[in-house]
């Protein structure tokens, strides 16, 4: 039997929809205890499906499936006096707290950090918003989108002639979900050290603009301002592209050794090696259009396993482009088992996205999400509560 | 500042690029001493990559964009290990580390006797991480990885791309930093373990699946109602109208999302377009949904009249989640990241000082994680490591650099003057391609650093 990582810690989550949850189930995974306190109408995640065949049913919500995986969950109204008193004594056991509230909502609630810290000293509290606590554009609502806008990184995706793209899947709210997780890890170093917790101000467009890769940098090095230009963003290593083949797509790269033999070789046409566009990376990065059209038949007529192995043996980095669907058939990623089952209720057994790291000591669990209110009962008794005080508080609608 | 959370921890950081840079330069923010390990012929390619003002002149390794915004504040030591004296030498320093962070093709280390096996026999309670394309296991195991390929690997391409399009990557290597900050964050997990425990132990990250969970909301679809998603450019699985709009001025565009009847009607209000309201076609959100072509041609009549910052303000003002498209040369300028001091100025010694974001999107009440220096010159730090740690005398310090083992200067296999000319940007060219929307050469005036 493994140990947890994380074992005897305890978070209490306030947070909704994909950042905050995504933080802590990485926390949950490490063996941590998670509370997800929902309010008595539940996570707003909840309604936002996919539900199997499209029927809603909170207790059925896919996403919601996926970013609360192995927590337990609570119903608690937190706009009352006596959902506060609750959430308090919850406080009390807890290591960390996490919401992803409007700035200086909870202190309306006499729950902001300055509110707590003199009762909770050692509490982590870690707030997740669009853009902060601070600055010009912290009341401003915002979402993954209006974060790969501000982030500059939209403006860099995309085809230079067409609107900026966004990412797909909300990255945004990834990147939020990892920075919030990697900054209550550090307080907790810290608080090792020091006794004391502290107030985390974790902000989704500062984690998508961490995420630049030299964007910002090639204006203040170079003064130049970078624009989209379809898939490659590395312009100086044409082509690093996505390409149609016979049966959907593959990520075209050379690499630094697959110039100017092995693409030659691959597209069974060693004589193109002699070519200029071959062999000077600024001919090929300028004159791009050339080689796609000797590249582009070859690949309609193979299939994407086949370039991708003849590719990988002339050691150069080409990829699949996956769907859910071949991911969910990918037979390496089968054979590193990624996908785990669970028994999720009212689902039934479904695979979910594994760990997305490895520890030999501590593998990382995964265990079903809590149905709305699951554990309300289990978590007010073992705060002390009574049987008549858990239907009192049922009645008037505080959990 | 002896407060910071992992200070007194040390790393040896033999990793390359982007993933592994990115989690060991959050570890150093955070505190760790951070010893950057390289290869005199194989120094990191970054070390090449986006030089400061175009200049290929003298040591230009050192002043590279791309390698200072991932590695501040680290310390640089030489080691080629296709030397056996480095090899040797890197056993000696294992002792004196916490933690190991590597990025090669999963044979790399195992050939050098470096596997995680053999350096826990040295160091019991060692730490050690992998980031890799696909894991240390598994047929794809050695595949030859990019970030520019694990993006669409992780399936996060397949949502990405305008409608009836092809698939598309993101403009930066999506997966790298996303790992890179994963992979920091299983470091601190299993830091917090072996406080607890004495334990250490191995991390194997796979920068496809670290980046997998990212699809969820698809994936689940897939698995309960077998259904694939079509890609949808900037619109809302959930909201209607969302997407990106022309603003006044040349390449400037606004996004927004109306998430409910009253949004919709506030939006109305704050265009000043009280027709649309009462349009019944828009009034509801199956409506708005179905019409959602007509709709985009009615905002955009709208928004190509308006400036983006100003329409931004304007509908948050009315609580509308809108956002302005800033390139990056306005991210840097941005009054509200400006304020968050998002971006960290480094002083590099021949460069002078540059904005860089930082890494991490939180900020700490109790301290402050940022990088403690410019980036490191090519074994800057050799002579401190290895006589401050391992006691080298100066003779066998002088022996090692006359081996090439070590030194401050790369082993490069072309000719250099080859090498300065493909790293000098034909910037002229790539604007004239469109790869670039401006070229100021006042850039450092406008940022306030000359």
């Amino acid at each position: 039997m493994s140990d947890l990582a994380l074992e005897g810690l305890r978070v209490i989550d306030l947070s909704q929809g994909i950042a905050g949850p995504y933080c802590t189930r990485l926390l949950a995974d490490s063996g941590a205890d998670v509370i997800k306190v929902e309010p008595p109408g539940g996570d707003y995640a909840r309604n936002l499906g996919p539900f199997p065949d499209d029927i809603p049913d909170p207790d059925r919500a896919g996403l919601f499936v996926h970013l609360n995986a192995s927590k337990k969950g609570i119903t608690l109204d937190l706009q009352t006096q006596s959902g506060r008193v609750v959430l308090r004594k919850l406080l009390a056991k807890a290591d960390v707290l996490v919401e992803n509230d409007a700035p200086g909502h909870l202190a309306g609630l006499d729950l902001g950090y300055d509110d707590l810290k003199s009762e909770f000293p050692q509490l982590v509290y870690c707030s997740i918003t669009p853009f902060g606590q601070t600055g010009p554009y912290r009341d401003f609502v915002g979402n993954s989108l209006a974060c790969m806008a501000l982030s500059g990184l939209m403006y860099v995706t995309g085809d230079p002639d067409k609107e900026p793209l966004c990412t797909g899947g909300e990255p945004a709210e990834y990147f939020a979900a990892l920075n919030g997780w990697v900054a209550v890890l550090a307080a907790l170093e810290h608080r090792e050290s020091t006794g004391q917790g502290q107030h985390l101000d974790v902000s989704m467009l500062e984690s998508m603009g961490a995420a630049d890769e030299y964007n910002t940098t090639m204006y203040s090095f170079l003064g130049a301002v970078r624009k989209r230009f379809y898939s490659r963003h590395h312009v100086a290593a044409y082509p690093a592209d996505i390409f149609p083949c016979k049966d959907g797509h593959i990520v075209v790269i050379g690499g630094v050794s697959g110039f100017p033999t092995g693409m030659a070789i691959l597209l069974e046409q060693p004589v193109l090696e002699q070519l200029i566009l071959f062999q000077n990376l600024w001919m090929r990065a300028i004159e791009w259009r050339q080689f796609e059209e000797i590249a582009r038949p070859y690949l309609l007529e193979h299939d994407w396993q086949e370039i991708l192995t003849r590719a990988q043996e002339l050691r150069m980095p080409f990829a699949a482009v996956l769907d859910p669907k071949t991911l969910l058939q990918n037979a390496h990623l089968k054979e590193r088992e990624f996908f785990r089952e669970i028994e999720q209720p009212e689902l039934g057994r479904l695979p979910l996205a594994g760990p997305p790291f490895r520890m030999s000591e501590t593998p990382l669990r995964h265990g079903a999400a809590p149905l709305l209110g699951q554990h309300t009962q289990e978590l007010l008794l073992e705060l002390d509560y009574s049987p008549e005080d858990t239907v009192i508080l049922r009645e008037r609608g505080i959990t | 500042m002896s407060d910071l959370p992992l200070s007194g921890v040390r790393v040896l950081d033999l990793a390359q690029v982007y993933a592994g840079p990115t989690c060991t330069r959050i570890l150093g923010n955070l505190g760790a001493e951070v010893i950057k390990i390289e290869g005199l012929k194989r120094v990191d390619v970054t070390r090449g990559l986006v030089i400061a003002d175009n200049n290929a002149e003298g040591d230009f390794w050192n002043r590279m964009g791309y390698f200072l915004y991932r590695n501040a504040g680290k310390k640089s030591l030489t080691l080629d290990f296709a030397t056996p004296q480095a090899v040797a030498l890197f056993k000696r320093l294992v002792p004196h580390a916490d933690v190991v962070v590597e990025s090669f093709t999963p044979r790399v280390m195992a050939q050098h006797g470096l596997d995680y096996q053999s350096l826990r026999r040295i160091k019991p309670d060692l730490i050690m991480i992998s980031l890799s394309g696909y894991g240390q296991d598994g047929p794809w195991r050695d595949y030859s990885a990019y970030g520019m390929g694990l993006e669409p690997a992780s399936g996060i391409s397949s949502l990405t791309g305008y409608p009836g399009g092809d698939p598309a990557r993101t403009g930066i290597s999506f997966t790298d930093p996303y790992s890179g900050i994963l992979g920091a964050g299983a470091v601190l997990t299993a830091l917090h373990y072996r406080r607890r425990t004495g334990k250490g132990q191995y991390i194997d990250l796979s920068e496809q699946e670290a980046a997998i969970p990212v699809v969820g909301y698809a994936l689940m679809d897939y698995i309960l109602n077998q259904r694939l998603p079509s890609r949808r450019g900037n619109r809302s699985p959930w909201f209607a109208p969302q997407g990106c709009y022309p603003c006044r001025g040349d390449d400037r565009w606004l996004v927004l999302t109306i998430r409910g009847d009253a949004e919709w009607r506030a939006f109305c209000d704050a265009s000043d377009q009280p027709q649309w309201a009462e349009d019944e076609r828009f009034g509801d959100v199956l409506g708005r949904l179905r019409h959602h072509d007509q709709l985009d041609e009615l905002i955009a009549a709208w928004t190509r009249q308006q400036d983006h910052i100003e329409a931004m303000s304007l509908l948050q003002g009315a609580g509308i989640i809108a956002a302005a498209v800033l390139d990056p040369k306005q991210v840097l300028l941005n009054p509200h990241l400006r304020e968050r001091d998002h971006f960290e100025t480094i002083d590099q010694p021949g460069i002078g000082p540059r904005p860089v974001p930082r890494q991490l999107g939180a900020r700490f009440s109790a301290f402050e994680a940022a990088s403690r220096g410019p980036a490191p010159k090519l074994g800057e730090h050799n002579r401190e490591v290895l006589q401050g740690l391992l006691g080298l005398s100066d003779e066998e310090l002088a022996d090692l650099e006359a081996e090439k083992a070590i030194g401050d200067t790369p082993l490069f296999e072309a000719p250099i003057e080859a090498i300065r000319t493909d790293l000098e940007w034909p910037l002229e060219t790539l604007l004239e391609m469109g790869a670039l929307a401006a070229l100021d050469p006042d850039f450092k005036r406008q940022l306030g650093i000359d």
